[in-house]
């Protein structure tokens, strides 16, 4: 083999992957877009789920699953906001900084359904809840917790010191700097790492399936300790019935949706960082 | 802030003024979130681990029958291991070189918006995809290999492959692009193809990153539910011979998936699913920490 043959062969591997990598992506994107945009309506999205999902609309899915990643998102904004400054502002040594942030970076690593059994265990059997969406929401924000936390550590952690040291100049504290200096810059970093939780957040299923869904008969939750039904379960039930051409239609339609929900969601989130990334002038 | 005007000082105002409402709320945050990552690890320690007092030795087989009290993990871990390791098999190679084609082959205008693609691509729920191998990929499998049902290891394989590409393709990209645009002008100017350029001068600076992408690829595949749950088959045999991976199985995840709720809470069959539970959560850590060790860009690159 001489070394243009080889060149000329790695030229052609690479195109050949990269064209068939594209042609799946291309191909599952059109996909969930021509099975699922049949299903739509505005009867579909505002009509609750009649015959065991097989008829009517997704619309009180569509509202657990809003309701329950909306709680989550508060729940978590706090505990963020104070882990990352406390990383940022707090801890002195570099090296259990870094532990900190691996441990935060492995926590993102762990099976989403490991959380799901922590709050079956914990929430519903140990504190006696029932099936809650309001457990689901607890364990949601937990999962949400070290995306935020590393996105908004990164903006207040790049602030220049000469900010810090300004407002000190100028006789605030350290409370006044955190929450007049330091909290308002960081702001942007906190909703691009919310946004991309958010996207995350809505579409999993596998922690909230025990804890905090119901299939069928559940409307708007009136109390703490309800279920609720949301898109993502609301898919397993019906590709479960994938025999049913009616079940799978409304499972497409809600799939779409899901997927809409996501996007918006994680584009939010790119225009964010974009203009994040332009309007940087620190 | 406003200040409060100085009175008698009562124990809240006192303690306030000692430690400060700020710095109580970051400590109390800190505490809280430690303490879940805390009581996870316990839960699932506290309710897994007596399985091995009760004869340990049986989770080593092949056979999973909670009505006679066997309980062989073996199944599940071949299926585990199986599905991830289809799914690099396919995803790593067709990854690799995509990356190489995005970072050395496309011209520069197309990065940005090719990443910004694939970073919404890696964003599609798990249950879409597990819908779509449910709905059209088992039973093309099916057809194709003429077997009675679709929904196979190799189907599982397949689905995780799909889902991981994303990741491994954008990382592997950074990796690369992070190189400095001096290194190829060297390679060029000896007379290196490009090629060889990419194989002798990119692939050693890069390859610890790109190693470290696939660890973070195979945790999150050893991980994944929703898709393998769907179209594994879910039936507790290891297929014979071994490699007959057009046979139904099962994960992990999808026998936690499918069982764990319908588990008497603190029954042997309960453990043993704990007990798989703590498994997959050690290996995922550690493929995960590993990764983040792999991907220290340390190496002092000239620019």
């Amino acid at each position: 083999m001489t070394r243009q043959f080889k060149s000329r062969l790695f030229n052609s591997a690479v195109v050949a992957a990269l064209l068939i990598a594209t042609c799946v992506m291309i191909g599952l994107i059109m996909t969930i877009f021509i099975k699922g945009a049949p299903a739509i309506s505005l009867d579909f999205i505002t009509a609750p789920a009649q015959n065991f999902g097989a008829g009517g609309g997704i619309a009180y899915q569509i509202i657990g699953s809003l309701i329950m990643v909306a709680v989550a998102a508060c729940l978590v904004m706090p505990m963020a906001f104070g882990v990352s400054l406390y990383l940022s502002e707090f801890v002195t040594s570099a090296h259990m900084k870094k532990i900190l942030l691996t441990a935060l970076l492995t926590l993102n690593g762990v099976p989403s359904i490991t959380f799901g059994i922590f709050g079956l265990i914990f929430f519903v059997y140990g504190l006696g809840t029932g099936i809650s969406w309001f457990v689901g929401s607890i364990i949601l924000a937990m999962m949400m917790l070290p995306t935020i936390t590393l996105s908004t550590y990164q903006t207040i952690n790049s602030i220049p010191t000469i900010y810090r040291e300004n407002a000190y100049a100028l006789g605030m504290s350290q409370s006044q700097t955190i929450w007049h200096v330091l909290l308002p810059q960081g702001f942007h970093g906190a909703v691009t790492g919310l946004l991309i939780a958010l996207a995350r957040a809505i579409g999993e299923t596998a922690p909230i399936m025990f804890i905090a869904t119901a299939f069928s008969g559940v409307s708007a939750p009136r109390g703490l300790n309800e279920p609720v039904s949301t898109l993502p379960t609301h898919i397993l039930a019906l590709a479960q019935q994938a025999t049913n051409p009616q079940a799978l239609q409304n499972g497409w339609g809600a799939a779409l949706t899901l997927m809409c929900l996501v996007l918006f969601f994680s584009l939010t989130a790119l225009i964010f960082r974009y203009k994040l990334q332009k309007g940087q002038t620190l | 802030m406003s200040t409060q005007p100085d009175i008698a000082p009562r124990w809240p105002t006192f303690f306030f003024k000692r430690v400060g409402v700020t710095r109580l709320a970051i400590y109390t945050s800190v505490a809280v979130s430690a303490l879940s990552i805390l009581a996870i690890c316990l839960t699932l320690i506290l309710n897994g681990l007596p399985i091995l007092g009760q004869g340990g030795i049986h989770l080593l087989t092949s056979d999973w029958n909670p009505a006679s009290g066997h309980y062989g993990i073996l199944p599940m871990l071949y299926g585990t291991v199986t599905v991830a390791l289809i799914a690099m098999l396919i995803a790593a190679p067709l990854g690799i070189l995509s990356a190489i084609a995005i970072s050395e082959y496309l011209p520069r205008a197309f990065r940005i918006p090719v990443k910004a693609a694939l970073e919404l691509l890696a964003g599609i729920p798990s249950i879409i995809y597990g819908l779509i191998g449910i709905a059209l990929l088992a039973p093309f499998l099916s057809d194709v290999f003429d077997l009675q049902s679709g929904r196979t290891i190799f189907a599982g394989g397949i689905l995780l492959a799909v889902m991981i590409l994303p990741t491994i393709v954008t990382l592997s990209e950074d990796a690369l692009h992070n190189i400095p645009h001096v290194y190829r002008e060297t390679g060029a100017g000896l007379g290196y193809y490009r090629y060889e350029i990419i194989k002798d001068i990119l692939w050693p600076i890069a390859k610890s990153d790109i190693i470290g992408a696939m660890l973070l690829a195979l945790g999150r595949a050893l991980g994944e539910t929703m898709a393998v749950m769907l179209v594994i088959g879910s039936i507790d045999r290891i297929p014979s011979p071994l490699t007959n991976i057009l046979s139904p199985g099962q994960t992990i995840t999808s026998k936690l998936g499918r069982e764990i709720s319908e588990t008497a809470f603190g029954s042997p069959h309960f453990q043993a699913l704990i007990f798989m539970a703590l498994i997959l959560l050690v290996i995922a850590v550690v493929l995960t920490a590993s990764a983040q060790f792999m991907t220290k860009t340390e190496t002092r690159l000239v620019d």
